[in-house]
């Protein structure tokens, strides 16, 4: 059963100026990179990923428009709806793990370092945002025993430019088993070539307009598979995601319109 | 064995994707062709313009059903051809579902989808959850068959009407499609309802009011089957709450022609097709029978 779940928010944190997590008094147990619908009633019902995977659930939004800004209002007691959680997680497999995340797309990678860590596991993290007093998750992840770069677009932490010009970097001098990324498309894309190139084995959690959530409706389907990326998604690896030439190039909104990400192919 | 031809087209197995499931790109429809086994694919309603839909939430999960409002959306037709293309790599044919907001959209739509190549047009007149459109059509006879009737003059593809059993005499509207020209029925769309959360006292959906579907509206649906059945001599197509051979066999007995699959997909995957055309084989080869068309009608 797929029902909703009324869940309380225990806890609010402020992350960073534009971005907060919210723990809530449930425990869904789900996979880093999984997902959970989220209900604001009156106002909307958006996918976000899940932050905080073991123990009470946690959600970290990124206040973008009117939906994440209601939500951003929200204190403690304050009620949501939560369906999930739904798709398919993050698969590890490897001992050495390299993360690459940009802005608010550190949410999933960073349960998923943490569980890997406690496995033993060594992992390494090249966390990225547009300003220094956005980025996620940095002492997060340091605090869990993860080795942590830091890229910003302007400059004001770390390298000053893209996650991707650190990765093409690290790659130079070292490999690793897999690597794991999210954050925007464009970037992922680029992530995927470089890695590819090293024959590392990639994972991506993509973002798409979601209707239904659970795989019926059809509006998050990747063109060139076939595949939903709420159902067989959020999470795909290199190969699948070679196989779609909507990847990297476009989505589709609300309508199921072709939304060009850049200039159109 | 389960073959059957259906207003002119040829069905490898009589089990059709339903109509707003899966439907709204190409590569999808493709996908529940080929991987999932389907004998027809029904798409996402066209309309003239681009529809975002209702807002989220758009679909939930009830004890024996579903309540969804997605709100018709659809990118149009005129960026649908290329999904109709893509879609007919899956080798089945494939029926264009058409709404409209007056009888004109109606048939310029049904006109387009016929130049994309569709193989026949399935007219939303059941869809519950847009003002305007869709059940709008299928709650009055007298609509009902005036716009079957605008269809019919300027489209030469076989047209089936889907209708609501939220119209008060599902039969009598049944009929005025067939006295319209229609080529078939299907039976029958979701039905209007509702689901309030009671820890926050809202209503759950952004629509407020859905369409109800799945295994709780199946009893309703075959007995509309079965009195549409006995009254027109044009084919039927069941829908409604199909998710095992069994209940595909219930239908057929109630006189449907052919069915359709929708949240069917949820409990056992895209691949249902299979599974069900697998178990109403095994029915068949149980009782003796050879073809689709001895269980046909058996109840009636």
């Amino acid at each position: 059963m797929n029902t909703m779940e009324i869940a309380k928010i225990k806890r609010v944190v402020k992350d960073t100026q534009r971005i907060k997590t919210f723990i809530l008094d449930i425990d869904v147990s789900a996979i880093p990179g999984q997902f959970v619908m989220v209900w604001l009633p009156d106002v909307d019902e958006k996918p976000m990923s899940v932050s905080y995977t073991s123990g009470d659930m946690g959600i970290t939004i990124l206040e973008l428009g009117d939906f994440t800004r209601r939500l951003c209002e929200l204190k403690v007691g304050g009620k949501i709806g939560i369906r999930g959680p739904m798709g398919r997680g993050f698969k590890v497999y490897g001992d050495r793990l390299l993360l690459v995340g940009g802005g608010v797309g550190m949410a999933p990678l960073a349960p998923l370092a943490e569980d890997a860590i406690k496995e033993g596991k060594e992992v390494t993290a090249i966390v990225g945002a547009i300003t220094a007093k956005e980025l996620l998750f940095v002492e997060r992840l340091k605090k869990a025993g993860v080795r942590v770069f830091v890229s910003t677009d302007d400059g004001t932490a770390g390298y000053k430019g893209f996650t991707t010009d650190v990765l093409q970097e690290l790659l130079q001098k070292e490999t690793f088993d897999q690597c794991f990324t999210c954050g925007p498309e464009i970037m992922m894309f680029k992530v995927l070539n470089i890695a590819e190139d090293k024959e590392i084995p990639t994972q991506a959690s993509l973002h798409r307009y979601f209707k239904c959530g659970i795989g019926i409706c059809g509006h998050c389907v990747l063109d060139g598979t076939g595949l939903r990326v709420c159902k067989e998604g959020p999470t795909f690896r290199d190969k699948e995601l070679r196989k779609s030439h909507e990847f990297g190039y476009y989505w589709r909104n609300a309508a199921g319109q072709k939304i060009y990400f850049g200039v159109k192919k | 064995m389960l073959d059957i031809e259906l207003l002119g087209m040829e069905l490898k197995n009589p089990l059709m994707l339903a109509s707003g499931i899966l439907g709204v790109s190409g590569a999808s429809l493709k996908r529940v062709a080929l991987s999932g086994g389907a004998g027809a694919i029904v798409t996402k309603s066209i309309g003239m313009t681009p529809r975002e839909g209702h807002r989220n939430p758009t679909f939930v999960e009830l004890d024996n059903g579903y309540l969804s409002a997605i709100g018709l959306a659809n990118p149009g037709y005129v960026e649908f051809e290329e999904e109709i293309d893509v879609a007919k790599a899956g080798n089945v044919p494939i029926i264009a579902s058409v709404y409209g907001f007056s009888f004109r959209e109606y048939v310029e739509v049904g006109r387009v989808m016929e130049g994309y190549g569709a193989d026949a047009i399935e007219l939303n007149l059941s869809y519950p959850n847009v003002g305007k459109a869709g059940a709008f059509y299928g709650y009055s006879e007298e609509l009902a068959h005036e716009v079957v009737a605008e269809v019919k003059k300027e489209v030469n593809l076989p047209v089936i009407a889907k209708l609501t059993a939220g119209a008060g005499d599902i039969v009598a509207i049944a009929k005025a499609c067939e006295d319209a020209g229609a080529d078939g029925i299907t039976a029958i769309g979701s039905l209007r309802a509702m689901k309030i959360d009671i820890e926050t006292g809202r209503p759950v959906l952004g629509n407020k009011m859905g369409g109800l579907s799945g295994s709780c509206i199946k009893p309703i649906a075959v007995r509309c089957v079965y009195e549409i059945s006995r009254e027109v001599s044009i084919p039927v197509i069941g829908c409604g709450g199909i998710t095992t051979g069994e209940d595909a066999i219930e239908y057929f007995m109630a006189g449907a022609n052919a069915v359709q699959i929708g949240t069917g997909l949820l409990s056992r995957g895209i691949t249902i097709f299979k599974k069900v055309s697998l178990e109403i084989k095994e029915y068949m080869e149980e009782n003796g029978y050879s073809g689709i068309d001895e269980i046909i009608g058996l109840a009636l």
